[in-house]
């Protein structure tokens, strides 16, 4: 009874979540959430005349204009200019809706307008309170709970009614992917991936285990185009870049010869991490397969450093910037020199565009 | 004279560090040796350092081959020039000009 109960209710909720409209028996019939502008850049609700509008569930000039939705969210209407309107997260150059003066008072214009930052001391402008965001966060946290059901909900589906199987996974995927767009960006994208391996990978065992074989590729061919239904939506988010870990690399040490007491010797010296007589190294790989070490002056965390009083654009030099250039690849770190001065730095740069390397950085460091 | 003489100490050093082989000398012990032959000779006297300059040419005259060309070479891949005109932007952005249109 319970299951069914529940059953029904995430039917409902997922038919909101796709169309904004209560379910059929309400009786106040007053729509509690529909807002059809979006910022095309990153798919998250703007205010009313921001942004681009999207989908025809009922968000009209018109219906604008006469108020409908006054006061969700904390949006003052339209009409209602004297109630001062709650900040949004400011965005440089946002289209924003602009009301005429003069004779067209009233009108709106959907023209974007060049809206400049505008920064508030002491106010950060990314964690700003906003009733949408907040709004949008709450609903985030609890759509992504529903995704979570809803993959269970598709795996035990697929698994216990054959018959009805295509229709609930449709359904369950469907209300899955609406709700990954609607919880804030981020944890969307890994949401959507998590269920599209956690789909991927239950559906087919689940259906072979039920013996239906025609039903699971029936199935499996429309829990693709149930998501390909929502591609349109889904490329509003940011591409989810996954950033690589690497091992930190193998920092070794080097015997250092002794040098004078001169200021270039204690500038080396003074690089971040190093020691008394030993040079931080890489192993560097030889073509005939030894390895031998490249030396740096210093290293800071997983970036090793290399102290230059001088800048020498000789043969010697150049090689040494190939050698110190191929093993921060090898080991996928980056690389940078320390200049004492602008003029070295500049002389660094040029060097670095001779030889094409773009894995060291130069800085200026004073002695 | 002595601008001569001293050109050639240097230019025997440079030639040796410069065309050492990788198994005779740690390649980054050439490069840090160099480095520090650059800062000693920024420092000398300005008047000096364009005797000294002019010297390298004279020098490089001695020998031949690749030898001949890393002794002339000393003042361009030191920034020789480049120290003597430190104040003189004119001077420094011909310079630059120079050493782009030569790589």
């Amino acid at each position: 009874m319970d299951e069914i109960q529940g059953q029904m209710g995430r039917r409902a909720f997922v038919g909101w979540l796709r169309t904004g409209r209560s379910p059929a028996g309400r009786i106040d019939r007053v729509e509690l959430k529909f807002n059809p502008w979006h910022d095309p850049d990153d798919g998250r609700f703007t205010f009313a005349g921001t942004g681009r509008r999207f989908g025809t569930g009922g968000a009209d000039p018109a219906d604008q204009i006469s108020g409908r939705a006054s006061g969700i969210f904390g949006r003052p209407s339209i009409g209602d200019r004297n109630r001062p309107r709650i900040p949004a997260t400011p965005k440089v150059q946002a289209p924003r809706a602009q009301q005429r003066v003069g004779n067209d008072a009233g009108v709106i214009d959907r023209r974007p307008a060049i809206v400049p930052l505008k920064v508030v001391p002491g106010l950060r402008l990314v964690n700003q309170s906003n009733p949408v965001t907040e709004f949008v966060g709450g609903a985030g946290r609890e759509l992504r709970d529903l995704a979570n059901e809803t993959v269970t909900g598709v795996r035990s589906a697929l698994t216990t009614n054959p018959v009805t199987t295509v229709r609930n996974a449709a359904l369950g995927i469907a209300g899955m992917i609406d709700a990954g767009i609607a919880a804030d960006d981020v944890p969307a994208r890994v949401q959507i991936s998590r269920a599209a391996d956690a789909l991927a990978n239950a559906s087919a065992r689940d259906i072979g285990r039920a013996g239906a074989y025609v039903v699971g590729n029936a199935a499996l061919t429309l829990a693709p185009g149930a998501a390909l239904s929502k591609v349109s939506a889904l490329r509003g988010l940011r591409k989810a870049r996954l950033r690589p870990t690497y091992d930190p690399p193998e920092i070794g040490w080097a015997k250092e010869t002794l040098d004078r007491d001169k200021p270039w010797a204690a500038y080396n010296d003074a690089a971040p991490g190093a020691q008394a007589g030993q040079a931080p190294t890489l192993k560097r790989k030889l073509p005939n397969g030894l390895e031998r070490a490249v030396k740096f002056d210093g290293v800071q965390g997983d970036y090793v450093i290399d102290r230059k009083w001088k800048i020498v654009d000789a043969p010697h030099a150049r090689a040494q910037l190939l050698r110190q250039s191929e093993v921060l690849r090898r080991h996928n770190v980056i690389g940078t020199w320390e200049v004492p001065d602008q003029k070295q730095r500049m002389k660094a740069l040029m060097l670095f565009k001779k030889m094409n390397v773009t894995n060291i950085k130069v800085r200026v460091v004073k002695p | 004279m002595i601008a001569i003489q001293v050109a050639s100490i240097i230019a025997s050093f440079v030639v040796f560090f410069e065309l050492a082989d990788d198994d005779v000398v740690d390649p980054d012990a050439v490069a840090k040796m160099m480095e520090e032959l650059a800062a000693e000779l920024e420092t000398l006297d300005k008047g000096f350092l364009r005797e000294l300059i002019d010297a390298f040419a004279i020098v490089a005259e001695e020998d031949s081959g690749k030898v001949k060309e890393v002794v002339r070479n000393i003042p361009y891949r030191f920034y020789l020039e480049e120290a003597l005109a430190a104040d003189d932007p004119v001077r420094l952005a011909e310079l630059e000009a120079i050493r782009d249109a030569r790589d």
